[in-house]
C-alpha cells in the first residue's frame, strides 16, 4: 500500500474498508476466545449456555471471510510464485492473469454468498444446533467478507491496468507462519 | 478413451492455474467449479456456498486462530532470549555442545507454536548470533536449526496437523497427541547427529564454555519454567481430557498472555500486532480450506479418487510400497506447495486409498506431517529455506545444503515411524475421555 499524503479519497475508502473488515476478524478473534472461555466455564460449573459450539463456528466464518481483502492486500495469501518470477519482464501478463482469475472466482464467491444469505431469509432458515439461530444473521459477515474481497480483487485488477502495479505488499511472515 | 478427456480437462486446468500463480485458495476454487460444470448437472454455485458455509463455520476449525495467536503472542515476548541463556549451561557438556540448543529450543518451542517458520525465527534470533560468536561450523548452525524448527509442524500445536484432521473429520486432539512421541524421537536424532558430526568432523572446534555450577544452571533457566508450566497445561488438558484442542488452544491464548504480561512485553502495540497476526495468517489458511472443501465435493463427482484407489487396489501393492509411492509424490508436490495446500489438495484423493489399504489414519496423519516437514527445507520453495536465508543473508543454495542432512535424518524418521507405528498410535489410544468432541 502506498503511503503518500495526496492520496487519492477513493483509494483512503477502499482501503479503509479493507483495514476496518481486518479489524472486524480480529474483534472476531477475540470473541472466540471469549465463547471458548465461556464454554469451558460452564462446563465447569454445571450451568449451561445452548449454542456455544454454534456461535464460535459462527464466528470464526466471519473472522476468516472479513479478513480476506485485507490480507490480500498485505500480501498474506499463498501462492506460487515460481512462474511470475520465471517472467521476468513480462511479469506484468502473469499478473494480469491472476488479478483476472481473481476477480472472476471471488466475484462468483460473492455472488452465491449473497444468493445464499437471501435464501436463508427467504425461507427462513433456522440452525440445526441448539442455538435455532435464523442463518442468514451468521452468514450475513460471511457474504460481507466475499464482496469485500472480490472488489479488492477488483480494485487490484484496475490499479494494475492504469499503474502497472497492484496494491499488494508482501507479507511473507503471515504466510510462513502458516507453516 | 473418450472419458479421460474431462479428466484430462480437469487435471490440467488445476495444474494451470496453481502454476501460474493464481492464489492457491481461489485456484482451487476455480478447478473445483470447473470440475462441477464437467461433471455434475447440479447449481453449482449453490452447492458451493452450502459446503464452503459448512467448513468455514465448523466449530472444530476455531483452534487454528487460537494456536496461531498464542504462537504470535509468544514470539512477541523475551521468549528467544530466555530460551538460549536458559538452555545453554544445560547443553554445554553433551557432545557437540551448544549445537543442542538450537535442536532443543526448536523443540520446546515448537510444543507452544503451530508454525515451523515462526519456531526458527524465535529460536534463532538469539542462538544464531551466538553461535557464531562461539566459532561453531556455520553449516552445522544453520542446518541444525532449519532441521529442528520442522519439529514446530509436529509437535502440538500443529497448524498443518489441525488442518489435517479437520479435513478428514477426525479428532485433533488424538492427532496432537500422535504427534508427541515421533516429534521427540526426531528430536534426538538431530541430536545424535550433531553428537556424531562433533566427534568426527576436524572443523569442529568451538570455544568452550566456562563450568558452571548447578545452582547456576538452574538460575539461568528459572526464566523457562513458565513456559513449560504453559506446555504442561495445554498438552496436559488435552491428554487428560479436561479440554477438547480448541478448548486448550483457548488456554494457551490465555497463559501466553500471563506470561507475557508477567515478562513486561504485553502492552496495546504487541497485543495488538500478535492478534492482527493471527488475524491475517488464519484468513490466509481460511481461504485454502475454503478452496479446498470446494474441491472435495467437485473430485467426489469426478470418481477420481475411487478410481485411484480401485486403481492402486488392482495393483496388488504392499502397504509398504504404497506408502514408499506416497513417500515419492508429496516430496514432489512438497516442491511447489506449501504444506497446508498440499494436504488440502491431495486428502481428497489419498484418504480412500489409504483407508483401503487399512493404514490407520491417525498415523498417516504424523507419516504426511514428517514428509510436509521435508519439503520446508528442500528448493524451490521451501519456507524454512526462506525465512532462513533472510536472518543470515546466505545464498539459498547454501542454506539448502546445510540443511540437506537433516532431511536425510528426516526420510530415516520415516522409516522408523512404518517399523513402529506404535511411537504415533499407542499415546492417542490411551488419552482419558472427560470433553466431548
Amino acid at each position: 500500500m502506498t503511503s503518500r499524503a495526496d492520496k487519492h479519497l477513493i483509494r483512503r475508502t477502499l482501503d479503509g474498508l479493507y483495514n476496518a473488515g481486518g479489524v472486524a476478524a480480529a474483534v472476531c478473534l477475540v470473541a472466540i476466545l471469549f465463547v471458548i472461555v465461556a464454554q469451558m466455564v460452564t462446563r465447569w460449573t454445571n450451568i449451561s449456555i445452548p449454542g456455544l459450539n454454534e456461535y464460535a463456528g459462527y464466528l470464526m466464518a466471519s473472522a476468516s471471510f472479513l479478513a480476506f481483502a485485507h490480507a490480500l492486500n498485505s500480501g498474506s495469501h499463498i501462492r506460487v510464485n515460481l512462474f511470475i518470477t520465471a517472467l521476468g519482464e513480462h511479469k506484468f501478463w502473469g499478473e494480469l492473469w491472476c488479478m483476472i482469475i481473481g476477480t472472476a472466482a471471488s466475484a462468483y464467491l460473492a455472488w452465491y454468498s449473497i444468493r445464499l444469505v437471501y435464501w436463508s431469509n427467504k425461507l427462513g432458515d433456522l440452525s440445526q444446533g441448539q442455538d435455532a439461530t435464523p442463518m442468514w444473521i451468521p452468514q450475513t459477515p460471511m457474504a460481507v467478507g466475499a464482496v469485500l474481497l472480490a472488489i479488492c480483487f477488483a480494485d487490484n485488477l484496475v490499479t494494475l491496468v492504469m499503474r502497472g502495479r497492484d496494491n499488494i505488499g508482501s507479507d511473507a511472515i503471515a504466510q510462513s507462519h502458516g507453516e | 478413451m473418450a472419458e479421460f478427456i474431462p479428466i484430462a480437462i480437469f487435471l490440467f486446468v488445476l495444474f494451470l492455474l496453481l502454476g501460474t500463480g493464481v492464489w492457491v485458495g481461489l485456484a482451487l476454487l476455480g478447478v473445483a467449479f470447473v470440475g462441477m460444470e464437467l461433471f455434475t448437472s447440479r447449481p453449482v454455485g449453490d452447492a458451493m456456498m452450502t459446503i464452503i458455509w459448512r467448513s468455514a463455520s465448523s466449530w472444530s476449525l476455531t483452534a487454528l486462530p487460537l494456536f496461531i495467536w498464542m504462537g504470535e503472542i509468544l514470539f512477541r515476548t523475551r521468549l528467544s532470549e530466555d530460551m538460549f541463556k536458559g538452555l545453554a549451561p544445560w547443553m554445554a557438556r553433551l557432545p557437540g555442545g551448544l549445537l543442542h540448543t538450537n535442536v532443543v529450543g526448536c523443540t520446546v518451542f515448537a510444543a507452544v507454536s503451530g508454525s515451523s517458520a515462526a519456531t526458527l525465527t524465535t529460536v534463532g534470533k538469539m542462538s544464531i548470533p551466538e553461535l557464531r560468536k562461539r566459532n561453531y561450523p556455520e553449516h552445522l548452525v544453520i542446518g541444525t536449526l532449519a532441521g529442528a524448527a520442522t519439529l514446530g509442524l509436529m509437535i502440538p500445536p500443529s497448524l498443518t496437523l489441525i488442518v489435517y484432521g479437520v479435513t478428514i473429520n477426525e479428532s485433533i486432539t488424538k492427532l496432537f497427541m500422535a504427534g508427541i512421541f515421533p516429534g521427540l524421537v526426531l528430536a534426538l536424532m538431530f541430536m545424535a547427529y550433531v553428537g556424531l558430526v562433533s566427534r568426527f568432523s576436524r572443523s569442529y572446534k568451538p570455544d568452550p564454555e566456562p563450568v558452571t555450577s548447578l545452582i547456576d544452571k538452574v538460575k539461568n533457566s528459572r526464566f523457562l519454567i513458565p513456559v513449560l508450566v504453559l506446555i504442561f497445561f495445554v498438552i496436559g488438558s488435552m491428554y487428560g481430557g479436561f479440554a477438547t484442542a480448541t478448548e486448550a488452544a483457548a488456554i494457551g491464548v490465555l497463559g501466553a498472555l500471563v506470561l507475557a504480561a508477567g515478562q513486561g512485553s504485553l502492552n496495546i502495540k504487541t497485543f495488538v500486532e500478535s492478534l492482527m497476526g493471527a488475524m491475517r495468517t488464519s484468513a490466509m489458511i481460511a481461504l485454502i480450506l475454503a478452496g479446498a472443501s470446494f474441491l472435495s465435493l467437485s473430485m467426489g463427482f469426478t470418481g477420481l479418487p475411487r478410481a485411484l484407489a480401485e486403481w492402486i487396489g488392482s495393483l496388488g501393492l504392499t502397504r509398504f510400497e504404497l506408502l514408499m509411492a506416497l513417500l515419492v509424490f508429496y516430496i514432489v508436490i512438497g516442491c511447489f506447495l506449501d504444506g497446508i495446500s498440499s494436504v488440502v489438495l491431495t486428502i481428497a484423493v489419498v484418504e480412500p486409498m489409504v483407508r483401503q489399504a487399512g493404514i490407520d489414519i491417525i498415523w498417516f496423519g504424523i507419516f504426511i506431517v514428517v514428509v510436509v516437514e521435508m519439503a520446508q527445507i528442500t528448493p524451490p520453495i521451501g519456507f524454512n529455506l526462506f525465512v532462513m536465508q533472510g536472518m543470515t543473508g546466505h545464498e539459498m543454495n547454501f542454506v539448502a545444503r546445510a540443511a540437506f542432512p537433516m532431511f536425510l535424518i528426516m526420510v530415516v524418521m520415516v522409516f522408523v515411524l512404518i517399523a513402529f507405528p506404535e511411537l504415533a498410535t499407542w499415546l492417542p489410544a490411551n488419552i482419558r475421555q472427560h470433553a466431548g468432541g
